[in-house]
């Protein structure tokens, strides 16, 4: 039988046989929750039966698609954009199969796995604490799965396609093409930043689990440990109790607000300093630099806000300021107190930090820090150049000069991030109208600038202890796409859409 | 940066030539490659002390030369081996190879290299990279002048002092040598008082008041007129005392426009940055602008020809203090000059290629021009001096020389007060005594090891260097 291979410009054949083979590495993970159920007692089955169906599913299609591919750019926009689809299918199919209340509509199981893999963090789930630990660590897993992809996505495959924020800052000489060195990149940047990824995780279990064994956090085991590393590290912010990170002791939350910081930053910036043993190389990062006084300044109007309207007072303002500062703009989505009960301008500097993001190359989401610097420095010079008209200043980053095609590629990336959460949020608000939830505008915006940006909690009933269940499916549907959107910073996903992309014209 | 590095190098060598204690140097045998202008400016400043042979393929230049001066001359490719060791390459002591071309002149030095390593070989180049290259030690070369740099280092210190007609600095920049055009304008605590009774700044002496055509060095009695160009040597807090008193209301350079962005102006535009003096360049080509505003992040470059004058009037051209013209083309940058002086620019200098257009550009009212060749055979000429003399330094288009010398044991200079010292159309300006400049009064004395800064007529260079 004879390999299908449908003619078009993309090597689509390759392509499939590509995603099928990380998904048959991808159906190895369910055997972390088999393992941690049959340590609980719980049913370790759901996840053997998931495991095997993807496994021979992509074993299957491997096969059919078999022969010689030439996967180059091109195909790398539909592997990416794939493989994040056929991932959140592996995580939903754990979620069907446990016979979860919660979690037996395929819409409701699917979103939980996509806010999963994108490490997103929003939850259709009513009572977390009811799960099954097993199904609470799978959750985690998806999540801390996740985010190795983004960092191999973010430092390695989008700068090649092109797209992403870090390449503008680091000499990614994109380079002609020997035979798939898009793979042969991905694997050098991979094992490294992996094993970076790693440490730290193991680093915030020891330090989480200290502070539950000795007493100072009372409700911290090991377990909890665990699986709250595993999804901070992601910025992904799947929790194990229903009120987030409130029910947890001071120390731990400043513990997970530091560890947020440090996965918002960029990964392979870490690397370097830790290599080298060089501290200066953090600091001298403008993005870095940026990313901390962003931090700082936002931390600062929430911790006057909460001590002026007596919400919290002295530590506890400046703690709970500092988390949800760090957690929105890292997109993590934890909590550390019930912000949705907070004041109007607290509810706006949480939303605006929605669209600000954590650093390129790091796991966070959203629009990201160095973009912002670029068109900041973009706006900057077009002033000038309008007082100066014949004026000639190119725009630098970390000293070195900035081309006007990334430049443009930035704005770009900047109007469509918008865009579609502005079509989002319209969509959303049309379709609570028709259902008759209670959505109101600045609910339905923060509902959308949260998935879009993979953070996690809105305002109102979707709240950091609420829940995405009251929303319909197709409002489902709208925030499923909205984070597959975020996860791949947009431009992949709609290449898709260009007819451009399928045709050799 | 480039400049002191070239200068530093120079003054090392010549130093060591000074501490084995060499007496006068005989006949030094120089190769000259080039009969240009360079070239020639070269030949005439060392024909009557050393021996000569002067190359070229052109054999009209030549006989131009060979009419005026006692040289030999070979018509040939300097750059070719076969020449060279024809004209008996093995007996020179310096090479210097200053042709239009930087390639023909490296190529001759490193073939002179190979068939004599004894010869010392000077290169002049236009081109900063083979500096560069140079100074990492990649090129068989011992000397590089590098036309660019030079002239961006004498416009610098133009700059610095902006009334002033030529400066030149020496021993390490604590020694300031300026020239003076003194209008009516000048303070009149200068201007027709006695030298000797006149508040003149203090760490500087007048070296020479020239006249109409002729020259005095002045004693106590003399006067400053209007219309007298004088020669200043002293500190560098002392010269800007100086520009302060002959034109007063020009405060310290901050702000100066550079038309023309290639080689030249983006050299100097460098210079000046790094001196921390605000730079706008002004290039026509929009590649070339793009290209030296990424190499340039300080200065503020503009893509405009500098003939626009709704551009010069909206960006204010003219307040800028300074406006350097160093386009490749002549006559584009006395157009420019030109244009800009109607619309208000203060002070200019331009880079003038061809020496006799220096008239055509000061009648039409620019305030210093720089001929990068004279300058670079300023350079050159360096090297074949007396080792004894570390710095020469021409004005008045080789009327007049400064000199820096190092004083012998046996000089019938040494142990005489300076106001006893007879003057021999020559003026000591400054001493420098262990590294340190001393601008003498009448009670001091001269030391054996001094070394002194003369003020002295090109003719008489040869007896002021034996004298001391």
């Amino acid at each position: 039988m004879s390999p299908w291979r449908p003619r078009s410009a993309v090597d689509l054949a390759g392509a499939i046989n590509l995603v099928a083979t990380l998904t048959k590495y991808l159906s190895l993970a369910p055997l972390v929750p088999a393992a941690v159920a049959v340590g609980y007692g719980e049913s370790p089955w759901p996840f053997l039966f998931a495991g095997a169906i993807v496994g021979g599913t992509a074993l299957g299609v491997e096969f059919l698609t078999r022969g010689n591919h030439r996967i180059g750019s091109r195909e790398g926009f539909f592997v990416v954009a794939f493989t994040w689809l056929t991932a959140a299918a592996i995580g939903a199919l754990p979620y069907l199969l446990s016979g979860e209340v919660q979690l037996d509509r395929p819409i409701d199981a699917y979103f939980e796995a996509m806010s999963g893999f994108t490490t997103t963090g929003s939850s259709i789930l009513v009572d977390i604490e009811a799960l099954d630990r097993s199904l609470l660590l799978w959750r985690a897993l998806t999540q801390w799965l996740g985010g190795m992809g983004i960092i191999v996505l973010a430092l390695a495959v989008l700068p090649r396609l092109r797209v992403g924020g870090r390449q503008l800052l680091e000499h990614e000489a994109p380079g002609p093409e020997i035979d798939d060195s898009l793979a042969a990149r991905v694997r050098d940047t991979a094992r490294r930043l992996w094993l970076l990824y790693i440490a730290i995780t193991f680093a915030e279990i020891v330090a989480l689990a200290v502070l539950g064994w000795t007493g100072i956090d009372e409700r911290m085991d090991l377990f909890r440990a665990v699986a709250h590393a595993l999804t901070t590290l992601p910025t992904g912010g799947f929790g194990t109790e229903g009120r987030s990170i409130e029910p947890f002791a001071a120390t731990t939350q400043w513990v997970i607000a530091f560890f947020m910081i440090v996965a918002g930053t960029n990964f392979a910036l870490m690397f370097r300093a830790l290599i080298r043993r060089d501290g200066r190389i953090l600091p001298r990062d403008e993005e870095f630099r940026l990313y901390l006084t962003l931090l700082g300044f936002a931390s600062l109007v929430l911790t006057i806000e909460l001590w002026t309207q007596g919400i919290a007072l002295g530590e506890d303002a400046i703690r709970h300021a500092v988390f949800q500062t760090a957690t929105m703009m890292t997109s993590t989505g934890y909590a550390s107190a019930d912000f949705a009960q907070w004041t109007t301008l607290t509810s706006i500097t949480l939303v605006g930090l929605l669209f600000i993001g954590g650093s390129a190359g790091s796991t966070s989401g959203s629009v990201k820090v160095v973009r912002h610097l670029l068109v900041g420095k973009l706006l900057r010079r077009e002033i000038d150049e309008t007082i100066h008209p014949e004026i000639v200043t190119p725009v630098r980053v970390n000293n070195r000069v900035v081309d006007e095609r990334t430049l443009r590629s930035v704005l770009s990336f900047v109007l469509l991030y918008i865009g579609i959460f502005i079509i989002g949020a319209s969509l959303l608000v049309l379709d609570a109208a028709r259902t008759g939830i209670e959505l109101g505008p600045l609910d339905a915006i923060a509902a959308a600038a949260t998935t879009l940006a993979n953070t996690g909690p809105g305002l109102g009933f979707a709240g950091p202890v609420g829940t995405f269940e009251p929303f319909s499916d197709f409002s489902s549907f709208v925030m499923i796409g909205l984070m597959w959107l975020g996860r791949l910073e947009v431009i992949p996903i709609v290449v898709l859409f260009s007819r451009h992309y399928w045709r050799n014209a | 940066m480039q400049a002191s590095a070239t200068r530093a190098l120079i003054r090392v060598t010549i130093a060591t030539g000074a501490a084995t204690g060499g007496s006068n140097l005989p006949h030094v045998k120089i190769f000259v490659i080039g009969a240009g202008q360079v070239g020639a400016t070269i030949v005439q400043a060392l024909h009557d002390e050393h021996e000569l042979t002067v190359f070229d393929l052109d054999g009209e230049r030549l006989a131009a030369i060979s009419q005026r001066y006692d040289v030999h001359t070979v018509e040939g490719n300097g750059a070719s081996r076969r020449v060279l060791s024809d004209a008996g390459i093995n007996g020179a002591d310096l090479l210097i190879a200053c042709t239009s071309r930087d390639e023909s002149n490296i190529v001759a030095a490193m073939i002179s290299k190979a068939c004599s390593a004894r010869t010392t070989t000077v290169v002049r180049t236009t081109n900063p990279e083979y500096l560069e290259v140079w100074r990492e030690g990649q090129l068989d070369v011992d000397f590089i002048v590098s036309s660019e740099v030079e002239t961006a280092y004498a416009i610098l210190r133009t700059v610095g002092v902006p009334s002033a007609r030529q400066t030149d600095v020496f021993a390490d920049g604590q020694v300031q040598l300026v020239e003076f055009d003194v209008t009516a304008a000048a303070d009149p605590a200068i201007l027709g008082e006695p030298l000797r009774e006149a508040r003149t700044p203090a760490d500087s002496r007048i070296a020479a008041i020239i006249r109409g055509d002729g020259v005095v060095i002045p004693r106590g009695d003399e006067t400053i007129q209007p219309g007298d160009r004088i020669v200043v040597i002293g500190s560098p807090h002392a010269a800007q005392l100086w520009g302060d008193l002959i034109s007063p209301g020009t405060g310290k350079v901050r702000d100066v426009v550079v038309f023309g962005a290639g080689r030249a102006g983006t050299a100097i535009a460098r210079l000046l940055l790094e001196q921390g003096i605000g730079v706008r360049l002004i290039e026509a080509s929009r590649e070339r602008a793009r290209l030296v505003a990424a190499e340039l992040p300080d200065a503020r470059v503009y893509n405009a020809t500098g003939f626009d004058p709704d551009f010069l009037e909206r960006e204010r051209i003219a307040d800028a203090q300074v406006s350097i013209f160093a386009m490749r083309d002549d006559l584009k940058n006395h157009f420019a000059a030109t244009l800009a002086k109607v619309h208000g620019a203060r002070f200019t200098i331009a880079i003038v290629h061809d020496a006799p257009s220096q008239e055509v550009f000061e009648h039409a009212g620019v305030d210093v021009t720089v001929n990068p060749r004279q300058i670079t055979a300023e350079e050159i000429v360096r090297f074949a001096h007396d080792p004894r003399t570390q710095q020469v330094v021409m004005l008045e288009g080789d009327r007049f020389e400064v000199l820096d010398i190092t004083t012998q044991r046996d000089s019938e200079y040494i142990g005489l007060k300076f106001k006893d010292m007879p003057i021999r159309g020559a003026l000591i300006g400054a001493i420098v005594r262990d590294g340190k400049a001393v601008f003498p009064r009448g009670e001091e004395v001269l030391r054996p090891g001094d070394r002194v800064i003369v003020f002295t007529e090109s003719q008489r260079v040869a007896e002021v260097e034996k004298a001391l």
